[in-house]
């Protein structure tokens, strides 16, 4: 890359060499039209709208596919570029409907904007024009491919980003249709970024189709909280409710694409099942109420039966907002008491998961090796995946110690199915592989460890990788093993000089973290659910989904000594069963707050819409009851200066060196993986995200030996799941991976 | 005539190789393989002879394969064009029936030359007896062992494969062919990069035509300058035209460069009794038509053709006589070039539909006066905005029928019907 002069419209402007023409022109404000060329797809100039006149140069060449070198003279507005221009425009649209006032893409239409600079006024077109016959390609996407320009933005970002060819060009010349290979339709996690895309209406939203004109609506900088990029999103709002997310560029962050998950979710605000009013439990009987009500019914609900803090128990669900969790923590430690967590669905709470993650987001493109432990990284976290996906593409190689072969979008070479009563064992043998090559000394639980080829071969990549990553998934978390295997890891990488990148703490967990929102001394979520205690806040908790024994903990919370206080904003059957006071809280894009991403990167936002109902954001509810407890230091007038305390707090990060012992675990364990359309209450209400495969996802998979001895056969139900033999998943183990509620 | 690619056209059996080898064939290829030829002294040879691209661009060969990054590390391939699909053209098809050894023997001392270990010869999907006769001839070749790895411990590695089309005309075009190779729908890429850096598998590759490759052998046989001699100036050699249309005698000639016009309709065995030449598309349905004055007044090279107002392209020569109604042969060229634009960039997917609809429609009887301005309009648009040059080849014959017959059209379109006798 050397940097040189070029001319552009007489203007002497830098680039390097190398570049392609139209990103030093964009670079520069030099407007040049274009359809095909995106700059994180590769280029094809196939539209040739970027048509410029070149000196020296007899015909006009496309500024996407011209690469700068020093000298070069350039006309992007010349009688000569214009024609070519202007020839291609018309070209494109003798055939293009030109339906703006019913296409869903009318005001923010490339072709349409383009079109008013270098369209004609008349059209000279006398001929029939093209009409393509649509092909239903799932539930997210719209399709109107008579509006299609072929410019194969998406068939690009099909093969090169989501790593899935789904879409295709067959046919030829003015046949050339644009369309799935195959008849099940668009199921990539990423999907929805063709409709962004797509510089026509030939993909729209399906779930916004037909719901606003474009300009209609306001664009509210926001933040996606499904997982543990954040991505960076716009919330577009009409008249109170959010109508569309789309994409937000944060190069560091999401770059320029979002999950479907982050991208369709909203859909769940309009839901029917919302918690609407404040609903109280009187002699057995739920009736609505004021909020006044409402909240001296749960303050003198806690007071009663709480006369010591020590049985008072709060839990919160990992997607609240840092405020949210700041403020919950806050009330419960002003209580006297300790105990609180977030991870109510962890096998074992007790565990500290001492793994920091070492490496960033945008880093994580530069490896040359990746070890995922325990993840089906794909779908639990698009965004990261895209980042290991980038680094194959450059050559990286990526091993797995996985309790089942996923379906991934690049080569694992190396594959090590192990199922979980194993992985301690697994990890043990990696590492006492990885000291053996580095010739270091061990530590003396790793005397009568058994180094396997397959740990070798494992060790081997990391060692032969010169920056490579150890990545631990959520998996890990309804392991019993939790705290050797993350210890492990981490010893595994410092062995091997590897970096770490903990991703088993998902959505807002890191925020949680950040707060404290977990005990010192207190109980932890196991303990809180299988207590004694007689008073609690349930902060956002749906149990069948949220907690590890969801029937247990049901039981537990609904004995008629226990108050139990939620804050909610979705009805939920099994929340009615325990709970005392239902106060209904905003849900995502309806209130302010924080979210702390995995590179540890807080990103604030306000709210996008007013909360639904009565609703009011859970940090002003939290507030409230913390006042009518009578608890100090609450004297926040908005979530910013919340937000400002908690991120002031320096949270705990010396945590003692974990004990690598087996627990007992069954000789055959269950892995049971909430599907990715089911990870939070906001995404299980979104029809259309249920409609697609990833929603649908509900599968028992287990081997067939391991069929045999469980006495299960195809199509059984495992647990209330459909049982599918395979030979993708470890010995010993099933592996459910569901939209179902959680069974132990 | 029948000098270099059909000199064995007349003998028993010649497409095998005993006759090959009886007329001097593989001589060069044994030369090279006892390290007595070195790639620069082939390359000077190529540059005396003036060969021309014979696949209608008539870049020079020698100049191209200079071109290769040969001492560059890595794969490199050779491959050869045989997917000749431009309407009028079938001399490629006669080579690869009469002369495969030529050809394989070319693209073996390319490979030489260029450092290639890879060949593929690319055959036109339709061409199942050539196809058949090139497999036979290379298990020929491989059983002599010409070809192979360290042929004959000469450290010189030589594989060719046959790969046959599936019937699209784009994957004449040399990148469109090197995608189809790949595997992946035939569609041009853009250039630069130039197939010469990038080319198949992202490898330098050169791609020449079968003509082009057949040639080779006997230029260094018997040297560049005897090859150069047997043409006129800037036109070495000899070339094979395929001659079709209203002529008695429609065939392929290996004539000179050079050749008058007039001598090779003759060879053709000239016009029907009582018929006049009305017009000739001296190079290939892409290459501009001429009026028959234009056309009696041209030699066989490139210059001349030049100067006459067309291209000599691949030497396919059509012949129209006067029965010719000049609206419905643009007809058919349109919508040879409608159905077989591959639809990928935005001016030929649409500008070929769009052409081909006007003249449908004014053979319909539907047409309007402003139709012939609109139809050199839409032409212009698509000229030099395209990808590749099918864009440019869809276009040009729209420009020279109307240029040179527009009365016909004008004929047409004012009372709906051939200014033609239709009992022709």
């Amino acid at each position: 890359m050397v940097d040189i002069e070029i001319e552009i419209d007489g203007k002497v402007v830098h680039g390097n060499s190398g570049e392609s023409v139209i990103s030093i022109a964009d670079r520069e404000g030099i407007e040049i039209p274009r359809f095909c060329y995106h700059k994180k797809l590769s280029v094809s100039a196939n539209c040739r709208m970027c048509l410029i006149d070149i000196k020296g140069n007899p015909k006009p060449q496309p500024a996407c596919s011209t690469l700068a070198s020093a000298g070069m003279k350039l006309y992007t507005k010349n009688a000569k570029a214009k024609a070519a221009q202007k020839a291609v425009m018309e070209f494109l649209l003798i055939n293009h409907p030109l339906d703006c006032p019913i296409c869903d893409q009318g005001g923010e239409c490339e072709l349409q904007d383009v079109a008013m600079e270098y369209g004609s006024d008349v059209s000279v077109f006398n001929e029939g024009k093209r009409i393509v016959a649509d092909k239903d390609i799932g539930a997210l996407i719209h399709t109107d491919m008579t509006r299609c320009i072929h410019c194969t933005r998406c068939i690009r970002f099909g093969a090169e980003v989501a790593g899935i060819v789904e879409m295709g060009g067959t046919g030829r010349g003015e046949d050339l249709k644009i369309e799935p290979f195959l008849s099940e339709g668009i199921q990539s996690e990423l999907s929805g970024n063709m409709i962004d895309v797509c510089p026509v209406g030939a993909l729209t939203s399906k779930p916004f189709r037909f719901e606003v004109r474009s300009w209609q609506m306001n664009s509210i900088q926001s933040i996606a909280r499904h997982d543990l990029v954040g991505s960076n999103i716009f919330t577009q709002t009409h008249k109170g409710k959010v109508k569309r997310v789309v994409a937000r560029d944060n190069e560091s962050v999401n770059e320029t694409w979002i999950s479907d998950r982050d991208r369709f979710s909203y859909q769940g605000l309009a839901s029917e099942k919302r918690c609407l009013v404040p609903k109280i439990k009187v002699n057995n009987e739920w009736r609505e109420a004021s909020w006044q009500e409402a909240l001296d019914f749960a303050v003198n609900g806690i007071k009663n039966n709480n006369s010591d803090g020590s049985k008072f128990g709060a839990l919160t669900s990992k997607n609240a907002t840092l405020e949210e969790l700041y403020l919950l923590q806050k009330l419960t430690r002003g209580m006297g008491s300790d105990n609180l967590d977030y991870r109510s669905d962890f096998a074992n709470p007790a565990a500290a998961n001492i793994l920091k993650s070492s490496i960033s987001l945008a880093e994580l493109e530069d490896i040359d090796h990746a070890l995922i432990v325990g993840s089906h990284l794909r779908l639990e976290q698009p965004m990261i995946n895209h980042r290991i996906r980038k680094a194959t593409l450059n050559g990286a190689s990526v091993s797995a110690i996985n309790a089942q072969t996923f379906d991934s979008n690049y080569r694992i070479s190396n594959n090590l199915l192990t199922a979980p009563q194993n992985t301690l064992a697994t990890l043990s043998g990696v590492l006492k592989a990885v000291l053996n090559e580095a010739s270091e000394k061990q530590p003396d639980y790793l005397n009568s460890v058994v180094v396997e080829q397959a740990h070798k071969d494992i060790a081997d990549n990391l060692l032969n990788a010169e920056n490579a990553v150890v990545i631990l998934g959520e998996h890990v978390n309804g392991n019993p093993d939790s705290d050797g295997i993350s210890q492990l890891v981490k010893d595994i990488a410092e062995a091997s000089q590897a970096q770490t990148l903990n991703v088993s703490l998902t959505s807002n967990s890191l925020a949680a973290e950040q707060v404290g929102f977990r005990p010192v001394n207190g109980k932890n979520a196991l303990e809180i659910l299988a207590s004694d205690l007689n008073s609690f806040v349930m902060f956002d908790i749906y149990p069948d989904f949220d907690c590890f024994n969801p029937e247990s903990a049901i039981e537990n919370l609904s004995r008629s000594d226990a108050f139990v206080v939620s804050l909610n904003s979705f009805e939920d059957d099994s929340v009615l069963k325990y709970s005392d006071v239902v106060l209904p809280i905003a849900s995502f894009y309806e209130t302010s707050g924080t979210h702390v991403n995995i590179d540890n990167i807080s990103q604030s936002y306000s709210a996008s819409v007013k909360s639904a109902g009565d609703s009011k954001p859970g940090w002003k509810v939290i507030k409230v009851l913390a006042d009518l407890l009578e608890i100090q230091g609450f004297e926040f007038v908005d979530s910013c200066e919340v937000a400002d305390e908690a991120l002031s707090m320096t949270p705990s990060t010396s945590v003692a060196r974990a004990k690598i012992t087996g627990s007992e675990i069954p000789e055959i364990s269950t892995v049971w993986q909430c599907a990715p359309y089911s990870v939070d209450a906001l995404v299980r209400h979104s029809s259309s995200l249920q409609e697609t495969q990833i929603g649908q996802i509900n599968v028992a998979s287990v081997s067939k030996a391991t069929a045999k001895l469980l006495k299960l056969s195809e199509g059984d139900l495992f647990k209330g799941v459909p049982v599918n033999i395979n030979n993708s998943v470890a010995e010993g183990c099933v592996f459910v991976h569901t939209y179902q509620p959680r069974k132990c | 005539m029948n000098k270099v690619c059909f000199k064995n056209i007349n003998k028993d059996n010649p497409s095998s190789l005993a006759t090959y080898e009886a007329s001097g064939g593989y001589k060069v290829w044994r030369k090279i393989l006892k390290g007595e030829l070195s790639q620069g002294k082939i390359l000077d040879e190529l540059k005396t002879s003036g060969l021309r691209g014979r696949g209608g661009a008539g870049f020079p060969t020698g100049l191209k394969w200079s071109f290769m990054p040969r001492n560059q590390e890595g794969q490199k391939y050779v491959v050869c064009n045989s997917d000749e699909g431009e309407p009028g053209t079938c001399k490629d098809r006669d080579i690869l029936r009469f002369n495969p050894h030529a050809v394989i023997e070319g693209m073996a001392i390319a490979g030489y030359v260029m450092k290639a270990s890879v060949g593929y010869n690319y055959i036109r999907g339709e061409f199942m007896e050539p196809y058949y006769r090139f497999e036979e001839a290379l298990n020929e070749a491989y059983g002599a062992g010409l070809l192979g790895e360290d042929i004959n411990d000469s450290k010189i590695t030589f594989n060719l494969y046959t790969h046959l089309g599936a019937g699209a005309y784009i994957c004449g075009e040399e990148t469109a062919l090197l995608e189809s190779i790949e595997g992946k729908k035939g569609q041009p890429r853009f250039k630069p990069p130039f197939p010469a850096n990038v080319g198949l598998y992202g490898k330098p590759t050169t791609i020449n035509n079968t003509e082009s490759f057949a040639s080779v052998p006997d230029i260094l046989a018997k040297g560049g300058q005897w090859f150069a001699d047997l043409g006129v100036p800037n036109s070495g050699g000899c070339k094979l035209f395929s001659v079709t249309g209203h002529v008695n005698n429609p065939a392929n000639f290996e004539i000179p460069m050079g050749t008058p016009f007039s001598d090779l309709l003759e060879m053709a065995g000239g016009l029907r009794e009582g018929r006049k030449l009305k017009a000739v598309i001296p190079g290939g349905s892409s290459t501009p038509v001429l009026p028959a004055k234009a056309a009696l007044k041209m030699n066989m090279d490139y210059d001349s053709i030049d100067k006459a107002g067309s291209m000599l392209g691949a030497g396919s020569v059509i012949i129209m006589d006067d029965t010719t109604c000049m609206v419905k042969a643009l007809t058919r060229l349109a919508h040879f070039y409608y159905d077989e634009s591959c639809g990928q960039c935005t001016p030929c997917r649409e500008g070929t539909g769009w052409i081909y609809r006007v003249l449908k429609r004014i053979m319909d009887g539907h047409g309007k006066n402003e139709d012939l301005d609109l139809l050199l309009s839409v032409q212009d648009k698509i000229i030099g905005n395209t990808i590749c040059a099918l864009g440019d080849a869809a276009a040009m014959p729209v420009e020279s029928f109307i240029r040179h017959f527009r009365k016909e059209f004008e004929h047409y379109i004012k009372n709906g019907e051939s200014m033609v006798a239709k009992d022709g």
